[in-house]
């Protein structure tokens, strides 16, 4: 007996497994078997292989993911920012294009409420020369510019034309010390001089009476006497009042109506019936 | 050692076939990587050695199905045995033919996987033996990638009956 046992150790064995795997499905396949001691240790040492496992590769999928993600958030975020540089020039465009049409519709709103021959002019550029305050408009004699005519935006009065060509002309400025006109306190009527104070910051007010009433911020508008800008165009308002104690006229400045740094277009009127041709100061004070 | 080696190779791949059924969403049908180690085992194994590691390879199925049943257990060392005796016809040495040898031994677990679950439960026999063909072209890739892995780890070394002519 020990003999067969002994010489057929092998197949007994294995069929000893093989029944003990028979009678544990049979045995659970009547019911549910519970997890027993050897299940359990058999669990508590492969969980933790397996979990192993699971994490690495599912840390190298999400690695991976990732990865392929932020390459997807590169490509999108380049393709984003094209569209944000053209979107942001499209903004910058139609802020320019609303703001040339407020500036328009200004202009319409003036010429329906001042008709009569005029020329719509763009402002090409402003002088260099320190010694002459000009702007160089595109509109010349082809257009119907001439010298003297008187130059405006909705805002009140810019200066005259000083020179022009067939498809430009030069516009001096109000400011410019050799620019006069004539002009009118709105508020009282009295009658002004306007010249200008060779910068940018105020007009000169001359030949007020002393004794004239006038106050800081009154209105003062063109007068029409001086044969080239019509009556009623506002020139600016009234600043720096000084009454002197002796003399008989008081010193002020008008501040101009117009921001000249922000003048990109004009009008151009026509000139004014009986106009004399461009009277500078030098020409004036022959004159007189 | 040889058979605490073929256990951690069989939680290894376990585990990896669990990550990928469960990112490549093979729900129905599964790679039978145990099913590739026990016919290998049934190629390479002596017959106690090869029974041992094939009903271990089984009990840990069982575990990792969470209601152990015992179904895989009894499955692979039946799987083992008739690997033995099959072995016998045919001669393995590539990993073609031996990723042939394991669709064959996956059919065959396959069909008494089904038979007998079909025992125990009315729900194994209702789901029948569709997913069957696609598992057993899955597991014949699976062995063809898995031969030169368990082969270099020396699972179930040559070890034949004594008085057997080497092949």
């Amino acid at each position: 007996m020990l003999s067969f046992l002994r010489r057929h150790r092998e197949p007994l064995l294995v069929c000893l497994i093989l029944a003990h795997a028979l009678g544990m499905f049979l045995g659970s396949s009547r019911r549910v078997r519970e997890p027993n001691l050897v299940d359990r240790i058999a669990l508590a040492l492969t969980a933790p292989v397996q979990r192993a496992v699971v994490a690495t590769v599912d840390g190298t999928v999400s690695a991976w993911q990732q990865y392929v993600s932020l390459r997807s958030v590169r490509r999108d975020n380049g393709q984003l920012q094209a569209e944000n540089a053209k979107l942001r020039a499209d903004v910058v465009g139609l802020a320019e294009a609303r703001a040339e049409n407020e500036r328009l519709r200004r202009l319409v709103h003036y010429d329906e409420s001042n008709p009569g021959p005029k020329a719509v002019a763009r402002v090409l550029g402003i002088n260099p020369d320190p010694n002459r305050l000009t702007l160089r408009i595109d509109r010349g004699e082809g257009d119907g510019v001439r010298r003297g005519q008187a130059v405006v935006t909705a805002d009140g009065v810019v200066g005259q034309v000083l020179r022009a060509t067939a498809s430009a002309a030069d516009v001096l400025v109000v400011f410019d010390p050799n620019c006069r006109l004539g002009g009118r306190v709105q508020r009282t009527r009295a009658r002004v001089g306007i010249s200008g104070g060779g910068d940018d910051q105020a007009l000169k007010l001359e030949y007020l009476l002393r004794t004239e009433d006038l106050e800081e911020g009154d209105l003062v508008v063109t007068s029409g006497t001086d044969g080239v800008y019509p009556p009623g165009l506002v020139v600016g308002r009234v600043t720096g009042v000084q009454r002197q104690t002796s003399g008989m006229f008081l010193n002020a400045g008008i501040l101009p109506a117009v921001n000249f740094t922000k003048v990109e277009e004009v009008v151009v009127l026509a000139p004014q019936p009986g106009a004399a041709a461009f009277p500078t100061r030098t020409e004036s004070q022959g004159r007189r | 050692m040889r058979l605490a080696l073929t256990l951690v190779l069989t939680l290894l791949f376990l585990a990896l076939e669990s990550v990928a059924v469960k990112y490549m969403g093979l729900g129905v049908a599964r790679i039978d990587v145990t099913v590739a180690i026990v016919a290998f085992l049934s190629l390479r194994a002596g017959l106690l050695e090869g029974a041992v590691a094939s009903y271990a390879v089984g009990y840990l199925l069982d575990l990792m199905t969470g209601r152990p049943t015992g179904l895989y257990t009894l499955l692979a060392v039946i799987t083992f045995l008739l690997g033995r005796i099959a072995a016998s016809l045919v001669d393995v040495r590539s990993g073609r033919s031996f990723a042939l040898f394991a669709m064959a031994a996956d059919v065959t677990h396959g069909l008494l996987a089904w038979g007998l679950g079909s025992v125990s439960s009315k729900q194994m026999a209702l789901s029948g033996l569709s997913g069957l063909p696609v598992e057993v072209l899955l597991t014949g890739l699976a062995a063809l990638l898995l031969y030169p892995l368990l082969k270099r780890f020396g699972l179930g070394a040559e070890k034949r009956d004594p008085g057997l002519l080497p092949p």
